[in-house]
């Protein structure tokens, strides 16, 4: 990762009259990251990419893209590749033919020769002749970010690419996602599916109601915080007493999680935890086959900051 | 810009429509040059100048304008035809979200309407051309069986005529395109701009001037009409350029305002 950002806007915000979409939203994206941005539907995630991208006039707020000035989309938007909304294209037109006049407008003539590369890339190979109105919802958005890639941009920005999709094609839309940000490029990719985020992005950017909630590495959001640990005995019959054992040990046995005990490890070091509990069991002659910290999802943590933990 | 109608044509010039267009010309061509014949009717005084609403007299059947007049008379069609297609097109790339895709490769937007405009205009210049080639062929055709006479259509005269025919026919088809496209950019969404463009140059243009005559100078879409007849008995061709230009200039100006400060959202 680079010490330079690809995007760096503070204040950004835009009211529509009395109603405020996004407010007042403060945006460093490291270059060379896949930034998840985050956020109910309504939160201002699409706003906020339309006023990046030039299409939305911003209300307030400055800042740069790619290093050049937000005022200014026409100098930094020739190396930005989006897809907004919904991906929109000629019916009419073959998705070949389609990539072409985007092509053209976009002055890649270049790169019309890359276009079966492109559908390539994206997965239809063998499709680009195919009219795009034949074309299934997942071809399309595949669709988009071909077009998205033409011209090799540095920053790409995808609103909800998986949407609408099926869970096989969610499953290819985020290894397709994962594959972009090669070459230092920045991708910056919105859902309300936090799950579909937390496993491709290596940046989190979690906003609600127009506001930030958070911004930073994905780990520093998701690691070193637990709910707990998971402990189960060998045998059930030592259930009660390894409770009993933990109470005695100065542990808070929170509850059940199936089979398993629940340790609560707030304000400790999960791993300090772990080991004076296996400490405890060995010492009580309690084998131990299950020891694990229960991971917190994106999703919790999303939760907890949007009910007012750290905002 | 170059590049946009470049697009424009990339996307437009494909052999089914090339197709589509050809017989719709042809089909044009037929359709007026035998409904002008058959309502032609003897002139008074030698004019050839007509009413908005009057058949050809003979005499421009038969002069030097005569292997085009077809043309010139049904050409009201292609103008109100033009002006449909833009406000289909135009509107449909708003709501489509193809207007907003395109924006994200140039940003410049009325550099995307202009030259969108312009890449249409080619394509309906083509068609304009065609269609008064095949209605001058249908029409020679047709002549005989109707008692007119041929013999003046083949002179330098009759050349300048013709041109000059196709020159009114463009700039009125220009001035519908402009109306089309500021209809589209008012109101993004092709129903509705087709519904307003309809009930407007349709119905209510024309029953008003059935009662108020001055609206044949005032109204937009009669004003495009006497602009490709040449000039009519109610509005000369210098008016009607003049006005038609004045009409175009502030619409062009209203959707090139409206293109460049509204949020683009769809």
């Amino acid at each position: 990762m680079t010490t330079t950002n690809a995007v760096s806007v503070t204040g950004l915000t835009k009211r529509y009259g009395d109603r405020t979409v996004v407010d007042h939203l403060d945006l460093e994206l490291p270059a060379g990251v896949i930034a998840g941005f985050v956020g109910p539907n309504g939160a201002g995630k699409t706003t906020t990419m339309a006023m990046l991208l030039g299409l939305v006039r911003r209300s307030g707020g400055t800042g740069t893209v790619l290093g050049r000035p937000i005022d200014d989309p026409a100098a930094y938007l020739p190396r930005v590749g989006a897809l907004i909304e919904s991906p929109a294209f000629y019916p009419s037109l073959s998705g070949a033919e389609n990539l072409r006049v985007f092509a053209t407008v976009a002055g890649h003539d270049d790169v019309a020769g890359r276009i079966d590369t492109l559908l390539d890339i994206v997965g239809l190979t063998g499709r680009g002749d195919d009219r795009y109105r034949s074309y299934s919802l997942g071809m399309k958005q595949r669709l988009g970010i071909a077009a998205a890639l033409l011209g090799e941009p540095d920053l790409l920005i995808l609103d909800e690419p998986a949407n609408g999709l099926d869970p096989q094609g969610v499953r290819e839309m985020r290894a397709l996602v994962g594959s972009l940000s090669a070459r230092g490029r920045t991708v910056l990719v919105s859902s309300h599916d936090l799950s579909e985020l937390e496993q491709v992005c290596d940046w989190l950017v979690l906003i609600d109601t127009g506001r930030s909630l958070y911004q930073g590495p994905t780990g520093a959001l998701l690691g070193g915080v637990s709910d707990g640990l998971a402990v189960a005995p060998q045998h059930d019959g030592d259930r009660v007493r390894l409770h009993d054992v933990l109470v005695a040990d100065g542990h808070d046995v929170t509850g059940r999680d199936g089979d398993n005990l629940v340790i609560d490890v707030s304000g400790s070091r999960v791993d300090d935890v772990a080991a004076r509990v296996n400490r405890a069991a060995f010492d009580a002659g309690i084998v131990l086959v299950e020891l694990s910290p229960l991971r917190t999802s994106l999703e919790d943590r999303y939760l907890a900051l949007v009910n007012g933990g750290s905002r | 810009m170059t590049r946009i109608v470049r697009a424009e044509l990339q996307r437009v010039l494909r052999r089914r429509t090339l197709l589509v267009t050809a017989l719709g010309c042809l089909a044009f061509a037929v359709v007026s040059a035998l409904t002008v014949f058959a309502n032609a009717e003897p002139s008074a005084g030698g004019t050839t100048v007509v009413s908005r609403r009057g058949a050809p007299p003979l005499a421009a059947l038969t002069g030097h304008g005569g292997g085009t007049e077809a043309f010139v008379i049904g050409a009201s069609f292609i103008g109100f035809f033009v002006f449909v297609t833009f406000i289909a097109v135009l509107a449909g790339e708003f709501s489509g979200g193809t207007f907003r895709a395109l924006l994200l490769r140039d940003p410049h937007r009325r550099r995307l309407i202009v030259g969108k405009l312009l890449g249409l205009l080619l394509v309906a210049a083509g068609a304009v051309a065609l269609a008064e080639a095949l209605t001058f062929v249908v029409s020679l055709a047709a002549a005989p069986g109707n008692d007119i006479a041929t013999s003046q259509w083949f002179t330098l005269t009759s050349a300048g005529d013709a041109l000059r025919d196709y020159a009114t026919v463009f700039a009125g088809v220009t001035g519908w395109a402009v109306f089309g496209t500021t209809l589209a950019v008012v109101f993004r969404s092709t129903p509705l701009a087709l519904g307003v463009g309809f009930a407007w140059a349709g119905p209510f243009e024309n029953i008003v001037v059935d009662s108020w005559t001055t609206g044949y100078r005032v109204f937009p879409g009669q004003v495009l009409g006497s602009l490709i007849r040449g000039g009519t008995v109610e509005l000369g061709l210098e008016r009607a350029v003049l006005t038609a230009a004045v009409y175009a200039v502030v619409a062009a100006a209203v959707s090139l305002w409206l293109v460049s400060r509204r949020d683009v959202t769809a």
